[in-house]
């Protein structure tokens, strides 16, 4: 079943507009990567799927329309965004981190406490870390925190904007393995945006290419390293 | 000994109403990054306020609730009216925004009840006496180590230490404490949490002012009387506490606040060449003196993120 479905996607920053109409879906269960050049549009799009900046064009989550809604209306729904950088609040505790990323839920404090306890034990750094700010971990550790928080609002969709930045490949693959552990046993859905294609391409279920606001190509993995030309340009292997 | 004890509790009492102005002052800049420049004239207004309401014989403990209000209200419409406005043009804006208020609200205050003086001028305008919260009579006083305690003083020091300790359950361990934690850290995080920042920093003006309004009423109550000049040198305080302290912390604020009250009364008191001119000087050379060691203040978080 469709989870999102937007048609039309179009999306900027004041005057100056960034999406020209994406038409973009994720099944359930489904991890699917957006691949672009920096400036591609990549983060925009999310930002437009997350209601955080002004959007046109339609935007459906389980079969209802959400573009119109919100910020905290599209949490609620089970959209949850790992922003690019740092997604952390810098001045709170790993331990508070987690729970603000539980602030749109009504289920009560025991079972927000057991999702905490349940990702210390997913990321035993966290754990490890729990009292301290989160400014003050690694850059490794904070996109943990950061993935860690949003799924704190038990999300269907999540939303993860280059969560390879800056880190050691090692960790790197830790994170993927993770997300890839999740949509298996879970059925998290996950819609990736990624620089690193090689990588992303071996989890993904679908692709699509992104270029100046436009999507140029979509398919499986497969099919889009089987085409040569898509292959040189986009992919880089 | 006694004389000591005696300094540091007016001291103490002094600064109690430093803190609640410079409360007010971060709890606006933690939410919205913006300097409030008509904070003591917001609390001189509810301070004025609640004088009004004592005139219509409404008892005096329901009218500093009412005159919080007040402050709830002001702070509501100068968010909406004024600040949310040019905020998302410029954070500069907003603070020349605020100067226009304290302008206009000192004008307010004189045209309803200071009689004819030029606005902000301070001079000359007219003495209302104001009633005080506290027994406040030459005899209301207990005896501490041979030490004569007000009975003023202390119900100061008491008012302050338990709205702070209010204040710090509702920051720490409430829900809307954390949203509030949470949008003063990272604003657009916070929005992709699902915090409706909006209305976080609406309800931060909005407390800030209350808190401000008992602030305006203890001054001009510990004062007995009001006038259009009597926050100014408060609001001066209370930034140097707030200073002080570090401007996005709370506890800062009150301890900054504690701490200039009690440095320029014992200055005041001990070193003669001081005396009470002199005092204002002190507490701001102890001031730049922190501020060299620990740029953002005694509790202040530097905004030093690792990359
Ligand atoms: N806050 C903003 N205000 C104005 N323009 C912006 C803003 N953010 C991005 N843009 C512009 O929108 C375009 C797309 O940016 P976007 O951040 O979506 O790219 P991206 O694909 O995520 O790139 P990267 O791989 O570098 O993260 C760029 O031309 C950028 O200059
Ligand atoms: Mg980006």
């Amino acid at each position: 079943m469709t989870l999102l479905r937007t048609r039309g996607l179009t999306a900027g920053y004041g005057p100056v507009t960034v999406l020209h109409g994406l038409d973009l879906e994720v099944a359930e269960g489904e991890i699917v990567v957006i691949l672009g050049a920096n400036g591609a549009g990549k983060t925009t799009t999310m930002r437009a799927i997350s209601g955080t900046i002004p959007r046109a064009g339609s935007v459906e989550f389980e079969g209802h329309d959400v573009h119109k809604s919100a910020p905290d209306a599209i949490v609620r729904a089970g959209i949850a965004q790992v922003p690019q950088g740092r997604g952390t609040f810098p001045e709170l505790s790993v331990e508070d981190n987690l729970k603000v990323g539980a602030f749109v839920r009504r289920d009560g404090g025991g079972k927000i406490g057991a999702d905490a306890l349940r990702w210390f034990e997913v990321f035993p750094r966290l754990a490890e870390r729990r009292s301290q700010r989160a400014g003050s971990l690694s850059g490794g550790e904070q996109q943990m925190l950061a993935i860690a928080r949003a799924l704190m609002s038990r999300p269907k969709l999540l939303l993860c904007d280059e969560p390879s930045m800056g880190l050691a490949p090692l960790i790197t693959q830790e994170l993927f393995q993770v997300l890839e552990r999740l949509n298996k046993e879970e059925g998290l859905s996950v819609l990736l945006v990624e620089q690193n294609a090689n990588l992303a391409m071996h989890m993904a279920d679908r692709v699509y290419l992104l270029e100046t606001g436009r999507i140029v190509a979509s398919g499986s993995a497969a099919e889009l390293s089987a085409d040569d030309s898509i292959r040189k340009a986009y992919l880089g292997f | 000994m006694e004389l000591f004890l005696q300094r540091t509790v007016d001291g103490l009492s002094e600064g109690s109403v430093y803190a609640l102005l410079a409360l007010g002052l971060v709890i606006i800049y933690r939410g919205t990054g913006h300097l409030n420049f008509a904070h003591g004239e917001m609390a001189l207004f509810c301070a004025y306020a609640v004088y009004q309401f004592g005139e219509w014989g409404i008892p005096i403990g329901i009218a500093v609730v009412m005159g919080m209000g007040v402050g709830f209200l002001v702070g509501a419409t100068a968010e909406v009216a004024l600040v949310r406005p040019v905020a998302r043009k410029s954070a500069f804006a907003v603070f020349i925004v605020t100067i226009g208020l304290f302008q206009f609200l000192n004008w307010l205050d004189g045209a309803i009840w200071g009689g004819q003086q030029l606005p902000n001028t301070g001079v000359g305008s007219k003495q209302i006496s104001y009633p005080s919260l506290f027994p406040s009579a030459d005899t209301d006083f207990v005896s501490i180590f041979g030490a004569e305690i007000t009975i003023k003083s202390l119900g100061t020091i008491g008012l302050v230490l338990v709205l702070s300790a209010v204040l710090f359950f509702v920051f720490n361990r409430t829900k809307l404490g954390l949203a509030m934690r949470a949008v003063a850290s990272n604003a657009d995080s916070a929005k992709l949490v699902g915090i409706r920042t909006n209305t976080v920093l609406m309800l931060s003006w909005r407390i800030a002012a209350a808190i401000g309004a008992l602030g305006g009423v203890v001054t001009a109550g510990n004062a007995q009387s009001v006038s259009q000049s009597l926050m100014f040198s408060v609001f001066i305080y209370a930034s140097a506490a707030a200073t002080l302290g570090g401007f996005d912390s709370p506890l800062g604020a009150v301890v900054g606040g504690l701490a200039i009250g009690v440095i320029q009364n014992l200055t005041a008191g001990y070193v003669e060449w001081v005396g009470q001119e002199m005092k204002v000087g002190v507490s701001f050379l102890v001031i730049v003196a922190v501020l060299l060691v620990k740029p953002s203040g005694l509790f202040g978080t530097a905004k030093v993120e690792r990359v």
